[in-house]
């Protein structure tokens, strides 16, 4: 049995915006190891090119990651001559509006939320980047592991400058 | 305000060309004139509209045209413009105008070929010089267009050779893309990637054959990949994704037993030999090829080893991924590349898929291997409008190409022929008055 399942919605509310905080500070302190960590091993980070794209498959992705080429990205960030990182980008992300959805999967919990996150490098204008998240979490430990991450940005099919780091 | 040119024959030298090609922005109006005004561009791939009203916006120079499947089964390429006021016809990248286009300001009906089919309210027009048969009257036509195998072209010039005389020895890539499918068919699926670029047109269709630059330039994603390769320790085959990004840190070597080949206009391509492959997924296209032309045909076909080859100055096929990149100038330091994926009619889904991840890899906005490329060009951009020297060199292996004296040209896998070559055209339709 989960731990979720002995939990009032109020209280698995409360755990996963608490969840959602930590994992936003992670991304926007640079922490991409630690946030490596969250997922399961076999989960996913997905960000579609459209918003109704049935798979990741047969179409193409702004982001569709596993452990692995989550690791690879986390890497090359970290690389000394990724030129693209000279500076370095920076962001800053508000998560909001988190509302527990409904788990297709037993033991899962599934949230929605909404994010706006600021983007700076160099002096080019900052950019903002914002849209939705769904995370689908299995409980672990006092916490929960991410089994899906999927962001669909309100822009995701304009034309884009360079996506580097985690959204 | 009228500023003088530099003269276009001191810009381009054999072995190196003047930075104003890429910072000045008159140059930049004067290409949309002459270069993008004149060759044949790729518009878009019939397979994009397959049914009536169906379009697909594209751009010639500084021209936005659409491409429309008209009632006649055929595509027009139009002008995105109404002949009423002006209003832009078509807003959506792409999508289905229904069975005829309708102005959104007021209400002009045209058909899908862009002839004028009706107006409200006719009787004001009675007695005026307004003729709903005269052409003026409907949605312009670009002056030329044409297709080759599905893949759509159009000239904003009334007059100059015909597509496949432009396209010369390139064709070849546009036929091998296609007769890699087993029904010799292609068709775009799967979503297109637009990315940008702050820096000029010019330096990206350099890039696409630039093999001194990816042991550099990719060091990050390189290493990247190595070190999860080390870290999954398995020391089995390294997965595609990986084995694609590591591939950019091949050695001089690798790259220098490559071909360069070009041809007149500025085309070009980096051959290279046909080694047979042992994956599933490309055994399976194989077999699937075999089984249609016959051992023979299907190796005479999977031999034509084509990477990135150069349709100058609109798009860039990539045959062994079935993808093209368009490129499209926006200002003389902006540029916006398309990625389109194809699939091969006729070929097992499982090779359709693996372009799919070849494209996320390599194409995406969020790629690991593209951003340092695109850091590059902008720093080439910058760094060209300081007064830190007035050249740039294309001195590698200058001189060495052979020749055949019918428009193509080899020279070695590290050569800076293509750029060359690429100049050559430059200038001739630069220096060609109208
Ligand atoms: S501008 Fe198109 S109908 Fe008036
Ligand atoms: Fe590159």
């Amino acid at each position: 049995m989960s731990a979720t399942a002995t939990m009032s919605p109020a209280d698995i509310l409360a755990a996963v915006t608490a969840f959602l905080f930590e994992e936003a500070a992670l991304l926007d302190q640079r922490r991409w190891f630690d946030w490596l960590e969250l997922f399961t091993p076999d989960g996913m980070y997905w960000a579609p090119l459209r918003p109704d794209q049935p798979d990741p498959i047969n179409h193409v992705s702004l982001f569709y990651e596993d452990a692995m080429m989550r690791e690879v990205r986390a890497r090359r960030l970290e690389e000394k001559r990724a030129w693209s990182q000279q500076p370095q980008v920076h962001a800053a992300r508000i998560v909001g509006n988190i509302r527990l959805g409904t788990a297709t999967v037993p033991g899962e919990t599934v949230v929605h939320s909404t994010f706006l996150m600021a983007e700076s490098r160099l002096s080019l204008p900052q950019r903002l980047l914002s849209g939705f998240y769904t995370h689908r979490l299995l409980p672990r430990g006092d916490g929960f592991a991410i089994v899906e991450k999927r962001i669909d940005l309100i822009d995701s099919e304009e034309v884009h400058a360079t996506l580097e780091a985690f959204l | 305000m009228t500023r003088q040119l530099p003269a276009i024959d001191t810009l381009v030298e054999p072995d190196r060309v003047h930075k104003s090609v890429y910072v000045d922005p008159g140059l930049f109006e004067l290409e949309m004139d002459r270069i993008f005004g004149r060759a044949w561009i790729y518009v878009g791939h019939e397979s994009q509209i397959p049914n009536v009203g169906d379009y697909h916006q594209a751009l010639i120079g500084r021209e936005a045209v659409v491409m429309v499947r008209g009632d006649d089964g055929k595509p027009h390429v139009l002008f995105n413009r109404c002949p009423h006021k002006g209003a832009k016809l078509l807003a959506q990248p792409c999508g289905n105008a229904g069975r005829f286009l309708r102005c959104p300001f007021h209400g002009w009906n045209f058909r899908c070929d862009g002839r004028l089919l009706s107006v409200p309210a006719r009787e004001g027009y009675e007695d005026t010089r307004f003729d709903l048969r005269d052409p003026a009257f409907s949605v312009r036509r670009v002056p030329r267009q044409q297709s080759y195998r599905g893949f759509v072209f159009a000239s904003l010039a009334e007059d100059g050779p015909s597509l496949e005389e432009f396209l010369g020895g390139i064709r070849l890539t546009l036929d091998n893309f296609c007769d890699r499918a087993p029904e010799g068919e292609v068709e775009v699926a799967g979503g297109v990637f637009r990315v940008w670029q702050r820096s000029n047109w010019k330096i990206f269709f350099e890039n696409l054959n630039d093999t001194s630059h990816p042991m550099v330039t990719h060091e990050s994603a390189v290493n990247a990949a190595r070190a999860e390769y080390q870290h999954r320790g398995d020391g089995g085959q390294m997965p595609f994704q990986l084995h694609i990004i590591e591939g950019n840190g091949e050695p001089y070597d690798f790259w220098g037993a490559l071909e360069m080949v070009a041809y007149d206009r500025g085309h070009s391509y980096m051959g290279a030999i046909f080694t047979p492959p042992t994956d599933p997924v490309s055994l399976g296209h194989q077999a699937a090829l075999e089984a249609v032309h016959g051992p023979e045909k299907a190796h005479e076909i999977l031999s034509v080893q084509r990477h990135n080859s150069i349709i100058y100055p609109s798009c860039a096929p990539h045959t062994s991924f079935q993808q093209l990149r368009v490129i499209r100038p926006i200002a003389v330091d902006r540029t916006l590349v398309e990625i389109y994926t194809f699939r091969l009619k006729g070929a097992p889904e499982d090779y359709f898929q693996r372009s799919i991840t070849y494209a996320n890899i390599v194409n995406s906005p969020s790629s690991n291997v593209m951003p340092d490329d695109i850091e590059v060009y902008a720093r080439v951009q910058e760094g060209l409008a300081t007064d830190g020297g007035d050249w740039v060199s294309l001195h590698r292996e200058a001189g060495r190409e052979q020749g055949d004296g019918n428009g193509r040209y080899t020279g070695g896998g590290l050569s800076e022929l293509p750029m060359r070559n690429q100049f050559r055209a430059w200038a001739e339709y630069m220096g060609e008055e109208a």
